[in-house]
């Protein structure tokens, strides 16, 4: 077995007197979708944050390749290659997809800041980029506000993997998209695993799109994993089960049969 | 069906399509409509040699001004104090010139004068632009307070220092420096002189009549032309856009948006100063009134030029062609008599509504509202 990318061991955040995360671990390999899942207030967008850099820890540890890293900032995260696609995805909308693509980091002839842009190959390798992974824009330098949805998703799934993420955060990717899309989504994902390199933690409240990609499962409720495990080892009413904090099924039956 | 994608939903515009979409293109045609119009009511006297220099003179104000405000526009914020920033530089300029160096360091020449003058105002600019990214407060509120405070501090600084709140009749520094000239002298006077011997550009006694138009409008150009590289060609103009859009998308991405945001309430700091400077060795005179309101006619050309409130987008060009509107027809009144100059601010108001629900709509439309 493929060491782990990234690997997380009993990480416990606190703010003030509230414990978020209790003692958090998991491993993530590459060409793998990892399903995170849990309801709200389990401390998935905790997790991540801290995985993205946006909150130190109060304890514990994350390995990159085996090697012990601290995140201070977004910029350590990203440039040890965790790359975060947020659920607003840090889009521009007035502003042309190649410009997006590149922004913070466009490709220049002359000095840093007033140097000029080199446009015409940043449009070329901003479709090429897209096309990639499965969606042919036909005019890079349309604003990103007339895309879709799922079209804004793959950009931002895009720019990451070009500017070197090695595990790809995706929150909630599919939550406020329609069907056809969400299925365009999930179809972008499978193409980022197909290429083997790249590692996806995939937090999701679905538990039908989590079946249909993940090779991984970690449940958390109330800051703590309730269960984990490889996509063949877990039953579907187990699934259920988790993603609901452990309660189980026929108990919620009775309750509601009791009101 | 099956091979249908979402790009197919897109339709692909024809050139004039894209043309008539732009957000220069609604400025455009009011600033043709207003060429015309002025030019038959005023018999082709606006647009004669004289009337060509008198309206770039004030198109150039407005254009120095305005690219200022499109600017700091296009990455999110206001600056109201504009007009009270260009009152304090002339203020700070003529009093140099007049009274001397502050703290008796001796005589000033004309060099010294806009350079002291210049680092002040581009400290107020840092300073009113830190103040607005560290509180988080409206730059609206900040930039208000800037305005009270430096017409204030001009007014106070005139009647302390100069007894009156006007200095006339200063020397003539763009007859002997060359660096006065710049700011206060002529320039394309060479075109002037070619129109002369092509038998234009006559007085009554057939004499060349204007031998060239004011210095200001070649600082217009240079900073109009500037602006609209930066903001189209460079790392700094995209950086400018994603910070007037979606200021955390782009902090996200790695865009220092508090620098972006300080170095443009400096660069309309900058814009204020070379107004007031032009101003101050054109006239040799300084006013404490000087630039009243100029702030608002500043984002209402901006506006016009297709600038959207919110920010994240705009155009130098359609700034270009605002200031060429409202300079003709704040000037009109000079060429044909029977108007009454009050219809410049009504014309203001009827266009600036126009061009406000005009942005809303290109807003909508790229946002896929519409």
């Amino acid at each position: 077995m493929a060491e782990p990318y990234l690997k997380v061991e009993g990480i416990v955040k606190k703010f003030g007197p509230f414990t978020a995360l209790n003692g958090v671990s998991l491993d993530v390999y590459p060409g793998e979708v990892h399903a995170l899942l849990g309801d709200n207030g389990a401390g998935k967008s905790t997790l991540i944050k801290t995985l993205a850099g946006v909150h130190e820890p109060t304890a514990g540890q994350i390995y990159v390749e085996g090697k012990p890293v601290k995140f201070r900032s977004p910029r350590d995260a990203s440039s040890a290659g965790i790359g975060t696609v947020y659920q607003d995805l840090a889009v521009n909308p007035l502003i042309s997809v190649t410009r997006n693509f590149f922004m913070g980091r466009e490709l220049l002839r002359g000095p840093k800041g007033i140097g000029l842009l080199r446009m015409d190959e940043m449009d070329k390798i901003a479709h090429d980029e897209m096309l990639k992974i499965g969606i042919d824009i036909s005019d890079p330098q349309q604003a990103v506000g007339t895309m879709s949805g799922g079209q804004r998703q793959t950009l931002a799934i895009a720019r990451a993997i070009y500017f070197g993420a090695k595990v790809l955060i995706l929150d909630e990717p599919t939550s406020a998209l329609g069907q056809k899309q969400q299925m365009e989504v999930l179809k972008t994902m499978m193409r980022v695993r197909k290429r083997g390199d790249i590692a996806i933690i995939f937090i999701t409240h679905n538990e039908i799109h989590s079946q249909l990609v993940a090779d991984r499962y970690t449940f958390l409720a109330l800051g703590q994993v309730i269960g984990a495990g490889k996509a063949g080892e877990l039953e579907h009413d187990e699934i259920r089960r988790l993603m609901a904090g452990g309660a189980e099924m026929a108990d919620l039956e009775q309750e509601l049969s009791g009101i | 069906m099956s091979d249908r994608s979402e790009a197919d939903r897109r339709q692909q515009e024809s050139r004039v399509q894209r043309l008539i979409r732009r957000p220069e293109a609604g400025a455009m045609v009011v600033m043709i409509v207003a060429i015309v119009s002025i030019t038959i009511a005023s018999n082709g006297n606006a647009l004669n040699a004289l009337g060509i220099k008198n309206n770039l003179a004030i198109i150039a104000q407005f254009g120095i001004i305005a690219t200022g405000a499109a600017m700091l526009m296009i990455a999110g914020e206001f600056d109201l104090s504009i007009g009270s920033m260009i009152g304090f530089s002339g203020m700070s300029i003529a009093m140099m010139l007049k009274w001397g160096l502050p703290f008796g360091l001796g005589a000033a020449t004309p060099f010294s004068a806009f350079f002291i003058t210049l680092a002040m105002t581009l400290a107020l600019g840092w300073l009113i632009g830190t103040i607005v990214v560290r509180s988080g407060l409206s730059s609206f509120i900040v930039s208000l307070a800037f305005l009270f405070f430096l017409r204030g501090t001009t007014e106070v600084c005139f009647r302390l220092i100069n007894q009156s709140t006007q200095i006339s009749g200063l020397e003539d520094f763009k007859e002997t420096s060359w660096f006065a000239d710049i700011f206060g002298g002529e320039a394309f006077g060479f075109l002037y002189d070619i129109a002369f011997q092509l038998g234009f550009n006559l007085n009554r006694r057939g004499e060349q009549w204007v031998t060239g138009v004011d210095a200001r409008v070649v600082w217009w150009i240079v900073i109009a032309g500037a602006a609209y590289i930066i903001l189209s060609r460079t790392q700094l103009g995209n950086w400018i856009f994603a910070t007037g859009d979606n200021k955390d998308a782009a902090r996200a991405n790695g865009v220092p948006v508090n620098r972006v945001k300080v170095g443009l309430f400096m660069f309309t700091a900058f814009c204020a100063t070379i107004f007031a400077a032009c101003q101050v060795f054109d006239t040799n005179t300084a006013d404490a009134a000087k630039g009243n309101l100029m702030e608002l006619n500043a984002i209402a050309i901006a506006v016009v030029g297709g600038t959207l409130m919110t920010g994240g987008f705009g155009s130098v060009i359609g700034v270009v062609f605002g200031a060429v509107t409202f300079g003709l027809v704040a000037n009109a009144v000079f060429y044909i008599p029977w108007l009454d100059g009050s219809w410049y601010r009504v014309f203001v108001g009827v266009v600036l509504l126009a061009a406000v629900f005009a942005n809303e709509r290109i807003r909508k439309r790229i946002t896929g509202g519409i």
